[in-house]
């Protein structure tokens, strides 16, 4: 019979149940799909809370990219579970000393933030479509509207207001969401490598860079798509995000893998060990040099000489593309890097990533490319162009 | 307020409204009744039923063999860890003996780094030759009694106690006839345990329980040494009563404790070489037929017919002994 | 709307109305979310039971005992019939990988300073018992030179903050009013998030049942009196079961009489399982 369970190799001394990974690529690529929500959410709070009108253009694609990557966050985790039929177990008895089951309220929460946000943005939009459009389309547009045309001056101000709100409140709750990731990380008293009170704002973060550095590629790529220039201003608006963030980002990483090594507790040779051996390349040179360090000081650059046209284009395009790696490599790092460090502080384990099967390298590809298929249908249906008057004023 | 405000708003009332009302029907049974927990659950681990059992499940039908386990040093052993679960027995049939008892004894009594010393262990390659654990050593009451003698006699004071022996057993420990055994030579620890345990009624026998019960515990070892310090040159002589070579393949089988001709390693098992013919005959049937107790020997006689008896008897017999200075 | 502006009364009126109406909601969003899981509802379903029934079953009555589980370390001698006892009597996958309950040998050797650990899923202990499904420890230091070695049997701590129920979503693992931490195969989605956060490997998951598992202290056998299936099978005591309620119990006078000590105890999760006689390197 063919056997279900791959057993990881080890060296050194790993508890006899550790040679099972229990946390496959999948629980690595989640995290990275809920970053990338709270990440792009962060541009589109930046522009509506702090005003950044410069990010006008991404503003609304924001909504949409933060909205199709949320839905599909449960994705991997139902993939994962062993019983996913049982998966509400956790939202009607919730167990509230539990991270993940509190997590659960918190990403639906803010999916609910989220539907409503977009709702409110696009709602002239939605009004004018339902009217003009018929068929199925016009129904759907028509059910949207909830029944009510009115777009006058005084429903736009209370409109405004609630865009106003959410998105205040969606700041805190999009963080929450990413935080409680990582907390379910540093809250562990079983890994040296994931038990830190920093891990929830590495995660965050990493997060938004990872979420801009999205937003910037959508924007090259369906500016090119749609045959129109580049808003060279909003770019360097993004461009100037992510070079701020990364350097917290670099703090954070570097504070938290300093202060292993620094207090030196009992397991910490296993971890120099693991980090100079098999981990050297996706840790120092995957995260750190070539998705972190060389975009910021990439960016730097570009700012310093203040790059423009084309040229900035390429490189803040680059640069996003290496630091959307980056940060996949930092959330493989952490979960199945935390894994692969036997928690007797003695041994190390080598975990196998499957290309075919239930939690394979295949799945992990493609849940990650599905949420922008579903960004294209939604860009159909709520066309995000600032160039176009489609929607409300914001 | 705008309609679609209002209608928003009643909207998301509404729904938190019905997931409130909903939970507890959705809340599956007995869930925060103890904690937050399925109270049930508990119940049903509970309730499920043991596969292993104890050894007193299998005290009722095994009585006896129960009674020698449980007084012998493998009471810890329960019986289940060799003979397998005992939870379909015994409508599903018998429970297997173990076959190969080297590779099962070994588990715990193989020497192995980091057992403790108060472990009996063994280099098992090297033990008894190798051959199958069940050949010396009882399972249900491993320890070989025998080991435990000790000899520390005076064969002067022996040699006049002996005078008393010499109408049986001959002035220079050589009986006269077939029937009583030659003493002459013999281990001193097997003649300090037998004598011991004529004494004590463990063994029985019309002779010498009485004559035993006059002896003293000194008595006893000085007896042993002078015996043991005797030459048993001069010992054979009889006819052979059985087949000397038949007797020799079936020797095979007693060589781990009585050695190759019947001169053994362990000296409180007796040595048998040059022994008298009927007295070895004759003790393998009390052997076999648990009149002469001891539960190595009935387990070994078990399968003996009377022609094999005779047949290692006639052997055994013919043997020469060698004057060996006793360990 | 046109009327409204021509009343700046009804307006104002209105406006308050509104502004009210805006905090209600914002109060009843977060009444609605407090409730949905802060405050623990009776499911209707539940009858009460009986006052003063026992509880969980009728012959057991599990406010009456504190369980609690002793290692002597000293005594152990290697033969692994814990781990097939356990294995047959609750049905933990027969293979090398997943275990309730497992020793470990430390071996010191001369002029080495790390200790040499090994445990059944070692590929050499595999090859010595000759399939996965049969255990033995290999005799691989019997030419070495060693300098200390002893045996250290493992199992599931069942401590009193347990990190694995803190963890747990849904509810599905929990601690018993007799102090054994139970799982709930029922309920239990499979997440693994438990398996994670145990800092003794003491849990896995069983991929064909789809939940995570554990050592139960066999709760089926002692709640009917008899031993769990290790503590009964262990041919030289090196495993000691009972009530810490009971002073006289085994593993009351185990504690009382020796000194005791438990693994990683810095966790603050504060394990039920004492140890005798391990030593520096056992975590």
């Amino acid at each position: 019979m063919e056997p279900i369970i791959q057993f990881a190799p080890y060296t050194g001394w790993v508890y006899p149940n550790e040679t099972v990974f229990e946390w496959s690529v999948l629980i690595a690529v989640y995290p990275y799909l809920t970053g990338l929500v709270a990440g792009a959410f962060t541009v589109s709070s930046l522009y509506q809370v702090f005003g950044f009108e410069r990010l006008k253009p991404v503003a609304h694609m924001a909504l949409l990219t933060s909205l199709s990557f949320m839905i599909f966050v449960p994705t991997p985790l139902l993939l994962h579970l062993g019983h996913p039929e049982r998966a509400f177990n956790s939202t009607i008895t919730p167990h509230l000393t539990s991270a993940m089951a509190m997590f659960g309220f918190f990403a639906s929460f803010y999916v609910a933030l989220l539907i409503l946000e977009g709702w409110f943005a696009y709602r002239p939009f939605i009004v004018d479509q339902a009217q003009k459009q018929s068929g199925l389309l016009g129904k759907f547009y028509g059910l949207l509207t909830l029944g009510s045309y009115d777009v006058s001056e005084h429903a736009m101000r209370y409109d405004r207001k609630w865009i106003f709100a959410l998105a205040v409140i969606g700041i805190p709750a999009a963080h929450g969401l990413h935080g409680y990731v990582g907390f379910m990380y540093g809250s562990l008293k079983s890994r040296e490598w994931w038990s830190s009170d920093l891990m929830p704002v590495i995660f965050l973060f990493s997060a938004i860079i990872s979420g801009v550095s999205l937003l910037a590629v959508l924007y090259v790529v369906s500016c090119k798509l749609r045959k129109i220039p580049v808003d060279l201003a909003c770019l360097k608006g993004l461009a100037y995000t992510i070079w701020a963030f990364i350097m917290v980002a670099l703090v954070l990483e570097g504070l938290e893998f300093a202060n292993i090594v620094y207090k030196g507790r009992e397991g910490v040779d296993m971890i120099m060990q693991y980090v100079t051996g098999p981990l050297l390349i996706p840790y120092f040179i995957l995260q750190f040099a070539v998705g972190a360090i060389t975009p910021f000081l990439w960016l730097s650059y570009m700012i310093w000489r203040g790059t423009s046209g084309r040229a900035l284009v390429v490189g803040v395009t680059v640069c996003a593309c290496l630091v959307l790696f980056s940060v996949f490599m930092m959330r493989w790092n952490v979960v199945i890097g935390g894994q692969e460090i036997s928690k007797t502080g003695k041994g190390l384990l080598s975990y196998h990533l499957p290309f075919f099967g239930k939690e394979g390298a295949l799945v992990a590809i493609l849940l990650t490319m599905a949420p922008l298929g579903l960004l294209y249908i939604l860009t159909r249906l709520f066309p995000p162009w600032s160039d176009e008057a489609t929607h409300a004023h914001s | 307020m705008p309609k679609h405000i209002f209608r928003l708003v009643s909207l998301i009332l509404g729904f938190l409204a019905v997931a409130i009302v909903a939970k507890p029907f959705l809340t599956v049974d007995s869930f925060y009744r103890f904690g937050h927990y399925r109270a049930n659950s508990v119940t049903e681990i509970a309730s499920q039923e043991p596969v292993l059992q104890t050894a007193n499940y299998c005290k009722d039908c095994h009585t006896e063999r129960h009674a020698q386990w449980s007084a012998s040093s493998h009471k810890s052993v329960t019986c289940e860890i060799c003979h397998g679960v005992a939870l379909n027995h015994p409508e599903k049939g018998k429970l297997p003996i173990p076959k190969d008892a080297v590779k099962l004894c070994a588990l715990c009594h193989e020497a192995m780094t980091g057992r403790p010393r108060t472990q009996p262990q063994i280099q098992v390659a090297q033990h008894a030759g190798g051959q199958q654990c069940t050949v010396c050593h009882n399972p249900h009451s491993p320890k070989i009694a025998a080991a435990l003698v000790r000899v520390s006699g005076n064969a002067a004071a022996g040699k006049q106690k002996a005078a008393d022996c010499a109408a049986c057993h001959g002035t220079a420990g050589i009986s006269p006839n077939d029937t009583w055994p030659n003493l002459a030579g013999q281990n001193a620890a097997y003649l300090v345990r037998i004598l011991s345990a004529y004494k004590s009624g463990d063994q029985k026998d019309v002779a010498m329980t009485p004559l035993a019960q006059d002896l003293n515990d000194a008595d006893i070892q000085n007896l042993a040494s002078y015996y043991a310090g005797l030459s048993c040159k001069g010992a054979a002589g009889e006819k052979a009563a059985g087949d000397i070579a038949a007797g020799k393949v079936l020797s095979k089988n007693c060589v781990a404790c009585h050695g190759e001709t019947g001169i053994g390693s362990n000296p409180a098992w007796p040595k048998l070489a040059a022994q008298k013919q009927g007295y070895l005959a004759n003790a393998l049937k009390a052997f076999k037929a648990g009149l002469r107790k001891d539960p190595m020997m009935a387990s070994v006689s078990r399968g003996l017919s009377d022609t094999d008896i005779a047949d290692l008897a006639a052997y055994y017999a013919a043997q020469n002994c060698q004057t060996t200075k006793n360990p | 709307m046109n009327k409204e502006d021509s009343n700046p009364t009804l307006e104002a009126r209105r406006g308050f109305l509104a502004k009210l109406a805006g905090a209600a909601t914002c109060a009843g969003a977060a009444a609605g979310a407090a409730a949905l899981g802060a405050i623990p509802t009776v499911s209707a379903k539940t009858e009460a039971p009986p006052a003063g029934a026992s509880f969980p079953t009728k012959d057991y009555d599990w406010t009456k005992h504190q369980w609690g589980f002793g290692v002597d370390a000293t005594k152990c001698i290697g033969c692994l019939r814990c781990v097939e006892a356990c294995k047959t009597e609750n049905e933990v996958p027969r293979n090398a990988h997943q275990f309730r309950t497992w020793v470990e040998r430390y071996v010191h050797l001369e002029g080495e300073d790390e200790v040499r650990i090994d445990s059944q899923q070692d590929p050499v202990n595999i090859e010595a018992s000759g399939s996965e499904k049969e255990f033995r420890f290999a005799n691989r230091y019997k030419d070495a030179k060693v300098e200390k070695a002893f045996f250290v049997p493992k199992l599931c701590n069942h401590c009193t903050h347990p990190a694995c129920v803190q963890v747990c979503p849904t509810g599905a693992t929990y601690r018993t009013e007799d102090g054994v931490v139970l799982i709930d195969h029922g309920y239990c989605i499979g997440c693994r998030y438990c398996v994670q956060a145990c800092p003794y490997g003491a849990r896995y998951f069983n991929e064909e049942q789809g939940v995570s598992d554990k050592c139960t202290w066999c709760y089926h056998r002692i709640t009917k009196g008899l031993q769990p299936a290790c503590v009964e099978v262990c041919p030289v005591g090196a495993r000691v079961f009972g009530d810490q309620k009971d002073k006289q119990s085994p593993i009351s006078l185990f504690i009382r009489n020796n000194r005791v000590q438990v693994l990683r105890p810095e966790t603050g999760n504060a394990p039920n399982v004492f140890y005798v006689g391990i030593d520096k390197e056992v975590n």
